[in-house]
């Protein structure tokens, strides 16, 4: 014969643990019904969204220190040792910032080895017998370089030989061919990740004319890891949602 | 034992016992249930959130959707309209029918492109998981360090070269050069003439060893600035080399060329991963070559 506290113990603890598993079930139901809002809905207004961003951002957040802090840094500062940049200040190299373009960096990469990643162009590089992989591109003398480098200087209102900047311009339009990723007015071609060369936000180095000449002359071709393999479809949407938030102009528009 | 009351805990009931069985049946049931509709493979009537469709149980994925929502019509999701979305799906639909079709006709066996564009896709992943794999910061500077020659900025020299009419005395001019300098004088006394190769300002090493020539640009990366060369007999006569300025390569500092270690670490980690892969499939694979052909 059991005593009788022993008798209502055996029921009771079932129906404890019952209790326990209905709220997980009722709790990983109510999540996954938030994270299938959150695909469901537009990247581009995730932001504007209070209810969406507020599910979006923590997860985002966690998953960028594992994923992205590495090279980005836990709040997405510049590293121009490394050329990672800076995702605070509003000038993005691919794209305009919108979330959903995020989204396809994180998922497919920059150079990163996936075909639906942004890989159209890179910096050739002149100082070298062939400068550009995939195209047929001449190299240019080291006095080329340098004159294309007073002409960069002077555009961005900096001390620059003028006579020198007067033949970078001539190498940019012509021999050169900087004009075809880089526009004729420099201000550079986010759908190929073209830089803007007429401000002074630089991604490689401190925009000295060394730094500038190194770019030329060695090229350039950073790369982001392509993450479609690694996260999730969510997953890769909160990180993007929470990349996008670091940017300032994203953060007052949400606020609107 | 008694049936009367099943519930009474502390004696055994036969009729409890065949609840408990069936409730417990019930729930493995539904766990079983459960797992098999939404587990990935198998043919399931929901639509995941992250997908815009399935066709034949292969997701459309919905990031691919607004992407091409942006580049046909350059509108967010949330403002296009039905007619662009129906569009941009039906094109979606009809690309993954037909990519289906192409597999059950064995096109990835007779069209070329699909053969080159499979191998591409499959030495890409390599590439896509050496990239994942960032090296550690030292691992990373130690690659550096034993290949740092790779990083220095290519020299650079500004230099003329003369040839000697047959019959002339090398000894004799390269002397003159060296004590007077490239004077007309001293040209037209030994009857010096520019080879014409290197006339045109400063020259990378590259160019100026494709203009010379490996054997006379080997003694011109040696002649430090305003040195005269020893004459070097050539097929096209004996030739003179009077460097102005020569800037050998400069060793670059591992920050001011990280990014590019960075590109070459991870081309050679994602080469090693595709000679691994390359071993893996030979392994698995069941090949026989016909005989005389091994």
């Amino acid at each position: 014969m059991m005593p009788r506290a022993c008798r209502w113990a055996l029921p009771l603890s079932a129906a404890f643990l019952a209790l326990i598993l209905l709220g997980a079930l009722l709790q990983w139901g109510w999540r996954h019904r938030q994270l299938d809002r959150l695909m469901r809905a537009d990247p581009d207004r995730i932001l504007a969204d209070p209810a969406l961003a507020r599910i979006a951002l923590p997860l985002g957040r966690s998953l960028f220190a594992i994923h992205c802090a590495g090279c980005h840094g836990p709040e997405g500062e510049a590293d121009r040792v490394k050329g990672v940049p800076d995702l605070r200040d509003g000038d993005y190299l691919y794209g305009v910032g919108r979330v959903s373009e995020i989204e396809g960096i994180v998922l497919h990469g920059i150079r990163g080895g996936d075909d639906k990643g942004w890989n159209l162009a890179a910096m050739p590089a002149y100082g070298t017998p062939h400068p550009y992989r995939s195209e047929p591109i001449k190299p240019l003398r080291p006095g080329e370089i340098r004159d294309v480098v007073q002409y960069l200087l002077a555009g961005q209102g900096r001390a620059a030989d003028a006579g020198a900047a007067r033949r970078g311009r001539a190498l940019y339009v012509g021999k050169g061919g900087c004009y075809d990723c880089h526009g004729q007015d420099r201000y550079g071609d986010s759908a190929i990740g073209a830089p803007n060369l007429s401000d002074r936000i630089t991604l490689y180095g401190d925009g000295s004319a060394a730094a500038l000449y190194r770019s030329i002359a060695m090229g350039r071709a950073g790369v982001s890891p392509a993450f479609a393999h690694v996260l999730s479809p969510v997953e890769a949407r909160a990180v993007a949602v929470y990349a996008g938030s670091l940017n300032a102009f994203n953060r007052k528009k949400a606020a609107r | 034992m008694t049936d009367d009351a099943p519930w009474s805990f502390d004696k055994p009931s036969g009729r409890r016992s065949l609840i408990l069985c069936a409730l417990g049946a019930l729930a493995g049931l539904g766990i079983a249930g459960f797992g098999l509709f939404t587990a990935h493979g198998t043919r399931t009537s929901h639509v995941p959130a992250e997908d815009v469709a399935l066709v034949n149980q292969t997701p459309l994925l919905m990031s691919d959707y607004i992407s091409q929502l942006r580049a046909l019509y350059d509108v967010p999701l949330s403002e296009a309209t039905a007619e662009q979305k129906k569009k941009v799906l039906d094109d979606m639909i009809r690309e993954e029918l037909y990519v289906q079709r192409g597999v059950e006709l064995g096109m990835q066996s007779d069209t070329t492109e699909v053969r080159n564009a499979l191998v591409g896709a499959v030495e890409a992943q390599a590439s896509a998981d050496a990239a994942m794999a960032q090296p550690s910061e030292p691992e990373l500077r130690r690659w550096f360090e034993a290949r740092q020659a790779n990083y220095a900025l290519e020299g650079r020299m500004t230099l003329r070269d003369y040839i000697l009419p047959p019959g002339g005395s090398g000894e004799a001019a390269a002397a003159a050069l060296r004590a007077k300098g490239a004077t007309p004088a001293t040209l037209a006394r030994f009857g010096l003439r520019s080879s014409g190769k290197v006339d045109d300002d400063e020259e990378f090493y590259f160019a100026a060893r494709i203009h010379l020539g490996d054997r006379l640009f080997a003694v011109a990366k040696g002649l430090d600035d305003g040195a005269v060369s020893p004459p070097v007999p050539q097929a096209d006569g004996t030739h003179i080399l009077v460097m102005q300025v020569n800037h050998r390569p400069i060793p670059q500092a591992y920050e001011d060329v990280r990014p590019k270690v960075l590109t070459d670490y991870t081309a050679e980690q994602a080469k090693r991963l595709l000679a691994g892969n390359d071993r893996f499939l030979r392994k698995r694979a069941d090949i026989l070559i016909a005989k005389g052909f091994e």
